[in-house]
């Protein structure tokens, strides 16, 4: 099993995580924002004896959040930059691979790539907006849900770039 | 010796209608050194002639990096090391994330402003073990 940037000849018509969204996501959009308009960047896991068969993938982009943007209270106490950020947008497996880790898999590698990001250009944090039903399998992995996200949608929550990077110093 | 880095200030001159920079560097003793042994090795008389091969070896790797492809060394003995300069990484593809807006409500940037402000929270035992994977 491993992990790479989604490649045009992936076949990604039969990929089915039982969730229409993240599927048309995948099988629409995903290429054309990642060679195309540049939106986000999705990497694929893929088992070497069939290499064009995607059996999950997630996908990530830059954000930011500008200073003048925070309540003033916390202004003083931020540094005096824009707030750098990764935006884990989307994490999905397809159903024939669930129960095996592979979701565990694909945000293991998503942390990887987040601290390399954080190394060489810069970066505060992990930000992902989460289904109500998953909310209690990103805090397992340490992501706080924020307050003040729409009861309706999607839970945006956040992990600090230094709770990973103690997590990967920790690590024998 | 004087690299210059700085873009000649007089009118470009058209050779053949083509046009030249002089580059103008300061470089402290120990570069000045490497310079002038890698000049006396490679045999290169001039820094012009330094300056273009230099330049056209970080080009190279530049094209490469950006391509994705990793640059080793390799001995005799098939020992291999791998060339990573934090530079050339800002080009290579796998972290070339595009950058995306996002909406927040005033609530929401309240907690992540709290967020970020405290200490960071200790990695959690899952948190521990993807890492360690």
């Amino acid at each position: 099993m491993l992990i790479r940037r989604l490649e045009e000849q992936d076949q990604v018509e039969l990929f089915n995580c039982g969730d229409e969204p993240l599927n048309n996501y995948l099988r629409r959009h995903a290429w054309s924002n990642q060679e195309k308009s540049s939106i986000g960047v999705t990497y694929v896991a893929i088992d070497e004896a069939a290499p064009r068969t995607v059996l999950g993938y997630f996908t990530l982009a830059t954000a930011s959040v500008p200073r003048e943007a925070f309540p003033k209270k916390y202004v003083r106490g931020l540094p005096p930059y824009d707030l750098p950020l990764i935006l884990l947008a989307r994490l999905a497996v397809d159903r024939r691979f669930s129960g095996k880790g592979l979701g565990h898999f694909l945000i293991s590698e998503a942390f990887r790539i987040s601290l390399r990001v954080a190394e060489d250009v810069g970066c505060r944090g992990v930000l992902a907006d989460v289904y109500r039903d998953r909310i209690t399998w990103y805090a397992r992995y340490g992501f706080v849900a924020l307050e003040g996200s729409a009861p309706d949608g999607p839970q945006r929550m956040f992990l600090d770039i230094r709770t990973i990077r103690r997590a990967l110093k920790g690590s024998p | 010796m004087d690299m210059k880095t700085r873009q000649n200030r007089q009118p470009p001159q058209s050779v053949k209608g083509r046009r030249k920079s002089k580059f103008q560097a300061d470089l402290a003793p120990a570069e000045n050194r490497m310079v002038r042994g890698l000049k006396q090795e490679l045999q290169l008389s001039s820094n012009t002639d330094f300056l273009s091969d230099a330049l056209a070896l970080f080009h190279w790797a530049v094209r490469e990096r950006r391509l994705g492809h990793r640059i080793f060394s390799e001995t005799g003995t098939g020992e291999r090391k791998e060339l990573v300069l934090p530079r050339l990484e800002r080009v290579a593809p796998e972290l070339a994330l595009p950058r995306v807006e996002i909406s927040w409500t005033a609530r929401e940037l309240e907690s992540l402003a709290a967020l970020v402000s405290r200490e960071p929270a200790e990695p959690t035992e899952t948190l521990r073990r993807a890492m360690r994977g």
